[in-house]
């Protein structure tokens, strides 16, 4: 199953942070499941602060010891720039738990970026820093 | 230009973001709204919320408004259209294939689905810059007749006109294909809507916005918008926020293609 990037979705993002997903836009709702919380622990891989959305790869050991790269979806990178993210602030090699929701798609290894934690205890939401952590 | 300062010393401002509240104190004086040589207010700049979505400041109801659920738009669908509504889905969303949307998810056309947006006046146009879709509407106001040979469009044709300090934009000639995505909710529209918008720059850091929406095709009354107050952001650009249909795996995979071996 294909997935669409999708256009921006201000005002149901600004919802979700808020905690009422039922307000959330239905763009990120078409491809995400809001009744699907997930949260996985890993390895930084990748960041992608990038239009129209940013992305953090890590890699998540499954209860086996395998190696699985999952890939959570954040905001906008002008809106994560503006809020105070900077591009080197989570690198590669950082430990995180990253809390969101699933793909639609239950086969992908993907998701909704609601938090991640680094390993000294700093929070960042889907469009970074947040005035609520 | 002219500028000058109020007499007001503190400003008190409730924000109200998703039930949290917090109370800002402003103690600077707030500087009257800027002028152009013609002598009518410039509202150039770059205005938002007070904050990014998610963000220090960032009010997401919009400030000034009451503690009464708002109207909205598809809350005043006639019949038909309700029944049109129960057929659709977020799906459906034409934005999703990154069509501009006919007003904007926080009920302001300046940010179409974000949550920022530029303003350049000049003496024969007010220029409306989006920074979703590298949006763009160029509002003429020198008096000049509406063109009649331009095709409908996902954003309208704009015609601006002064009434006192307040500048009324009216749009017509819009296309159905798109939804007006005020509030995220499930929107279309009609050919016929017709939006007419009032801004007023109050003072020089507060643009306050007012519109009323009227689709007789699909509406029973005339939808009026909760005034919208925007503040004047801290830097005068916006960014590009470009959309893709691009399938999201193949983008990642690029990315990574391309950024191999500089992690």
């Amino acid at each position: 199953m294909k997935l669409k990037v999708l256009a921006f979705v201000a005002g149901g993002l600004a919802a979700l942070i808020t905690g009422v997903p039922a307000w959330a836009h239905h763009s990120f709702a078409a491809s995400y499941d809001l009744t699907a919380p997930i949260t996985v622990q890993g390895t930084i891989t990748q960041v992608l602060l990038r239009n129209p959305h940013s992305w953090f790869r890590l890699n998540v050991k499954d209860s086996n010891g395998n190696v699985e790269e999952w890939s959570f979806e954040a905001g906008t990178p002008s809106g994560m720039i503006r809020n105070g993210y900077k591009a080197d602030i989570i690198k590669p090699g950082a430990e995180v738990t990253i809390k969101g929701f699933r793909s639609r798609d239950a086969s992908q290894k993907r998701g909704m970026l609601r938090e991640l934690t680094t390993a000294d205890g700093k929070t960042y939401g889907m469009f970074g820093p947040q005035e609520s952590k | 230009m002219r500028r000058s300062t109020t007499t007001a010393a503190i400003v008190t401002t409730l924000l109200l973001s998703g039930g949290t509240s917090r109370l800002l104190a402003q103690t600077a004086p707030v500087a009257k709204a800027p002028r152009t040589a013609d002598g009518h207010p410039d509202l150039s700049g770059v205005w938002w919320r007070g904050g990014d979505v998610g963000g220090r400041g960032f009010a997401a109801g919009g400030r000034g408004g009451g503690g009464q659920q708002p109207q909205t738009f598809a809350g005043l669908y006639q019949p038909s259209a309700q029944a049109k509504a129960k057929t659709l889905s977020d799906k459906d969303d034409p934005s999703l294939g990154c069509n501009p949307t006919a007003f904007g998810t926080l009920n302001v056309s300046l940010f179409d689905v974000g949550a920022v947006g530029q303003i350049v006046q000049t003496p024969k146009f007010v220029i409306m810059l989006t920074e979703t879709y590298n949006g763009f509407q160029i509002i003429p106001i020198d008096g000049r007749p509406r063109r009649d040979n331009v095709p409908p469009s996902n954003r309208g044709d704009a015609m601006g006109r002064w009434d006192g300090d307040t500048l009324v934009v009216d749009k017509t000639n819009f296309v159905d294909t798109n939804w007006m995505s005020a509030e995220g909710r499930v929107s279309f529209h009609s050919d016929a809507l017709h939006i007419v918008e009032r801004y007023r720059r109050v003072d020089a850091n507060t643009l306050e916005i007012e519109a009323t929406v009227e689709d007789p095709k699909v509406l029973t009354k005339p939808w009026v918008v909760p005034k919208q107050t925007l503040v004047l952001a801290p830097f005068d650009q916006i960014m590009e926020l470009a959309c893709s249909t691009v399938d999201s795996q193949s983008l990642i995979d690029g990315d990574v293609a391309q950024t191999s071996g500089k992690k």
